[in-house]
């Protein structure tokens, strides 16, 4: 249809003065930019008259933010690493707003990365812990006796060296960068994929530590759960392993009672705070395990899908896409438990083209996998794009992560902006903003919006991102439902929130 | 062949029959090797000896790449094209593309095609004055002292380099006003306007040094054999015209810069009649009013008659985010569109939804032909259909992209996706000169090492020199095609022979 109407244009183009055909030029070209602005995402969305003044509010700031650093790049955060602007963000006003903003869902965290690093250090502070300083390496682990794990020094009972450091505001700041990715380094924020990828794992296992001690566990889930919900996020869909926990004494409870524990502690929660909605799991194996432990794992799957089945959501494989396993390897087993259940998988997270990595996507999507990962490649994959709209498979996109994880600098340059203008189904997320102490989801919303998306899009583009989460979730229709009245809800109280702010006024 | 692609006899140790597992297996390659048919180069044919060479090629390629995927640290194409410019002359792969006969180049501008050295050896010629200013350099060639305001004070270049005391180092920074390539980019080029001044400065500096008409028409003559050694068989060169001068007072206009130009090619075919030639360009500055661009249009059409057969067409250039937008001479442009082709840059810009973004409207329905850059042409979804449509090449310029700061890992450059969709796609280097590039060759390298598929090979570096001619002005393509075709078979030969490394 545009095309007629650039053909009509020329035609007339052919026929009348200068001056009038520029005037009917000008009008045409602004067909076509409202033509495309209607694929846009959200572009379907109504707003309310309320609605109408806030995103005059809102895109009032938004283009100040945006012409601004269209006349001077140089003071442009978002061309930036993350963390060289992460703390001039909560200047901006647009992300005052988003702050506040109902958010729906997030669909793609990994368990152990959710809760932001100030309550992980205060974690430190319980009884009994015991650290292993090695070389640039920090282990930790609880018991009630010295730890039989091995240990190339010493373990020590945290508060010891605490206590004994003499200064224990610098104790705990170099703890802390142990427990986070987050540095002023300059040469950090410019390495290489797999150094990136190397102190994550190195943080994942410090913190991991910490995390298997039962009563520790329960106390990170109930925070982590509070921490996204301060965020305005109603419900969670969490990836995990789910590791073994221990007592202080040693007893041990096996994966089972790691998921029993989630509900308990999400039961717990939702009583104390009735409209967050609630959680499920999407159970992950490591993709460098093997086919056989990845079998167990899947096993384990079925197992959880029976006595849970409205805990349990599907199943990933996880890991640093690059180095692990491809999909492809399997295979079998992922044909055979595609019967018993749902796939969300990773695919995708990678800049890297013709590889195993990017045509996971491939596999992901044949194994009928019901969002995929990043899918970071997928402009790349005409194909698999198509497979993606023809079968409505949302995109979990985590634009800090792909950052701070090291597949692109300048966010402008993301992927996530052709599939805003496409259309494409996407989820917004942030994957593990407690290694770069993120905002549960705010700074991902906030960067995607002024950083990535058009200059042009509003109101309407967040809301629907929210309404993506609710859509693509895992809940069933009910819950759905209940998610979404409570969205609803929350959106009302917010649209008029930013009307009547004051600071925010134009 | 390609290594992904599953082979049917996995051993199976689950329950899932045979049968459905080979169906999956299947489906899978039949989309991956549908998405390779879809890519640039899937009607490019090979020969019994073109696939031999495309083995060669390949292998090299898999070894850059597989080297790179397992140890990205050591993956030159995602660091700063500073660092691995020179580097990479070692590889094997680059060497082949270096000799594999390119077509033509479509998007370059005239006085950034050399190098810092060349026009280092430009200052020894006699009658060149230099004025030192506190940043900058004046150059200009006059038999007496120039009337021309200077900071300081005026003198011959030969006095002030023989009166340095140290030659060599006079000249090493002297070269840096011809240079971009600098050892720490990251500290220094933070961002697209810092990186931009001191491209423009280049520019700026050497403009009234190349403004002298021996000079202007030596430059031109020896990018011809600049472009015929890195096999290139033709160009189409961008350039604003300036005025150009000589010792006796003489100035000439953009129209007369223009004859000279066809003069000078003229001399360089009488030379060497294997060149298959060049046209013009004009590409005035962007960052004017209406009044101006309808008098650039004026000239343009004066060229046109003066010089029908070298005259090509219409562009505008400079930074595009701080320049007009196209728009804002949409009336004198719609009026001039039935007598100038035009070649608009556009869309060189990683911003959305502004009007640097949006030139990339006005280029497409204003007729161009072919568009300059087109960066930002993955998140405009209509557009990408009107250029199919319309079958407007998009002029990528990989390298000049990543220095000027649109992207820096070259593996998130638009042009994958523009590959993988088979857009119609030529490859150019815009001012490789300033960076210290081949005039061709890096782009091609990089562009198929570093952005295009693992799996892209010989057909799509062949059909991307085949785009260059088809999508050229040229009006016998079934000549240069002819030409083209006995070249590349020169090329094949020596490939499989493994003479080409010599
Ligand atoms: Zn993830
Ligand atoms: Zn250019």
């Amino acid at each position: 249809m545009h095309g007629l109407i650039i053909s009509a244009l020329l035609f007339l183009v052919g026929q009348t003065s200068a001056r009038v055909l520029s005037n009917k030029y000008d009008a045409d070209r602004h067909i076509l930019l409202s033509q495309e602005a209607e694929l846009f995402l959200g572009s379907g969305v109504k707003l309310t008259e309320d609605e109408a003044k806030a995103n005059d509010i809102l895109m009032h700031w938004k283009n100040k933010e945006v012409d601004e650093a269209f006349a001077n790049p140089e003071h442009y955060n978002f061309s930036k690493h993350f963390f060289a602007y992460r703390n001039d963000v909560s200047k901006s006003k647009v992300y005052q707003i988003i702050k506040k903003m109902p958010k729906g869902a997030a669909l793609h965290v990994h368990a152990s990365m959710m809760l932001d690093v100030d309550s992980l250090l205060r974690l430190t502070y319980e009884d009994h812990l015991y650290a292993c300083y090695g070389d640039g390496d920090l282990q930790l682990r609880f018991a009630d006796t010295v730890p039989a794990q091995l240990c190339p020094f010493e373990w020590n009972l945290l508060s010891d060296l605490r206590n004994a450091s003499g200064d224990v505001a610098a104790f705990d700041t170099e703890l802390r960068k142990h427990l986070t990715l987050y540095t002023d380094d300059e040469d950090f924020q410019n390495s290489d994929i797999n150094t990136t990828w190397e102190r994550f794992e190195k943080v994942y296992i410090t913190v991991a530590g910490i995390l298997k001690y039962r009563p520790v566990r329960e106390k990170f889930i109930y925070e982590s759960l509070k921490n996204f919900y301060d965020d305005n996020v109603m419900y969670v869909e969490i990836r995990s392993g789910l590791h073994e926990l221990h007592e202080l004494d040693g007893t041990v409870h096996d994966r089972m009672y790691f998921a029993t524990l989630y509900e308990r502690v999400t039961e717990q929660f939702m009583q104390d705070y009735p409209d967050f909605i609630g959680i499920k799991l999407i159970l992950t194996s490591s993709r460098s395990k093997s086919p056989e432990m990845v079998r167990q794992r899947i096993e384990l799957g079925r197992r959880l899908k029976k006595e849970n089945p409205e805990f349990f959501a599907g199943f990933d494989l996880v890991g640093q896409e690059d180095r692990g396993r491809p999909l492809s390897e399997f295979l079998p087993l992922l044909m055979e438990a595609k019967e018993d259940m749902d796939f969300y998988f990773h695919g995708g997270e990678t800049n890297w083209f013709g590889t195993a990595t990017d045509e996971n996507m491939v596999d992901a999507v044949l194994l009928g996998t019901k969002r995929i990962g990043h899918a970071y490649a997928l402009m790349k994959h005409p194909m698999v794009l198509a497979k993606v709209r023809e079968k409505d498979i949302a995109l979990e996109v985590n634009v800090i992560s792909n950052v701070v994880l090291s597949l692109v600098r300048d966010v402008r340059n993301h992927p996530l902006a052709s599939y805003l203008a496409f259309g494409l189904p996407v989820v917004l997320s942030s994957d593990d903003p407690g290694a770069w102490e993120a905002d549960p989801m705010s700074h991902d919303f906030y960067v995607a919006f002024v950083g990535v998306a058009s200059r042009q899009a509003d109101l309407r583009l967040l809301k629907q991102l929210a309404y993506n989460s609710i859509k693509y979730s895992a809940l069933d229709n009910k819950g759905k439902i209940r998610l979404f009245n409570v969205f609803v809800r929350r959106w009302e109280e917010f649209v008029k929130d930013v009307i009547a702010n004051d600071s925010l006024e134009v | 062949m390609w290594t992904t692609i599953l082979c049917l006899s996995i051993v199976l140790f689950s329950v899932v029959s045979q049968d459905v597992y080979n169906n999956v297996v299947k489906e899978r390659n039949d989309i991956l090797h549908r998405e390779l048919d879809m890519m640039l180069g899937n009607d490019i044919e090979l020969c019994d000896s073109e696939m031999k060479a495309n083995d060669i090629i390949m292998d090299l390629k898999r070894q850059e790449i597989e080297g790179g995927f397992l140890e990205p640290q050591a993956f030159n194409l995602s660091k700063h094209f500073f660092e691995y410019k020179d580097v990479v002359k070692e590889s094997q792969l680059f060497k082949l593309i270096q000799k594999m006969p390119k077509g033509a180049i479509l998007h370059a501008h005239d006085t950034g095609l050399l190098s810092p050295d060349y026009v280092l050896n430009v200052t020894y010629l006699p009658d060149l004055h230099v004025c030192f200013e506190e940043n900058d350099i004046r150059l200009l060639f006059s038999t007496n002292t120039p009337d021309e305001t200077c900071e300081t004070q005026w003198q011959l270049m030969k006095d002030a380099r023989y009166s340095s005391g140290n030659v060599e180092r006079f000249d090493s920074e002297l070269r840096k006003y011809f240079s971009i390539v600098i050892d720490n980019p990251s500290e220094v080029h933070t961002d697209v306007n810092s990186v931009w001044l001191k491209f423009q400065q280049y520019f700026i500096t050497t403009g009234a040094m190349f403004g002298y008409k021996p000079v202007w028409e030596q430059y031109f003559y020896d990018t011809l054999k600049a472009c015929r050694d890195d096999n290139v068989m033709y160009i189409e060169i961008r350039s604003v015209l300036p005025e150009l001068y000589d010792l006796d007072g003489n100035v000439y206009d953009s129209v007369e810069t223009a004859v000279s130009y066809k003069e000078t090619l003229d001399r360089f075919m009488s030379d060497y009649p294997d060149f298959y030639g060049a046209k013009l360009i004009y590409a005035p500055l962007r960052m004017v009013d209406a009044k101006t661009v309808k008098q650039y249009i004026e000239i343009a059409k004066e060229i046109k008659r003066k010089l029908p057969d070298f005259f090509a067409g219409f562009d505008l250039v400079g930074q595009e985010d701080k320049g007009s937008p196209t728009k804002d001479f949409l009336a004198e442009l719609v009026e001039a569109r039935w007598e100038l082709d035009y070649f608009f840059h556009a869309g060189e810009t990683n911003w959305y939804g502004t009007s640097s973004d949006e030139n990339l409207i006005d280029a497409i329905v204003l007729g161009s032909r072919r568009i300059g850059h087109a960066f930002a042409l993955t998140k405009h979804p209509l557009l990408i259909d009107e250029i199919v449509k319309r079958d407007i090449a998009i002029e990528v310029n990989v390298v000049s992209n990543a220095v000027l700061k649109l992207v820096e890992d070259v593996r998130n450059h638009p042009l994958a996706s523009f590959l993988a969709q088979d857009l119609p796609v030529v490859l150019s280097s815009d001012d490789p000169g300033v960076w210290e590039a081949e005039p061709l060759s890096h782009d091609f390298y990089v562009a198929f090492v570093g952005v295009a598929s693992k799996h892209a090979d010989l057909r799509m570096l062949k059909k991307l020199a085949l785009n260059s001619l088809y999508y050229s002005t040229i009006k016998d393509k079934d000549k240069i095609a002819h030409d083209f075709e006995i070249r590349w078979t020169k090329f094949i030969d020596s490939v499989v022979r493994g003479n080409v490394f010599y």
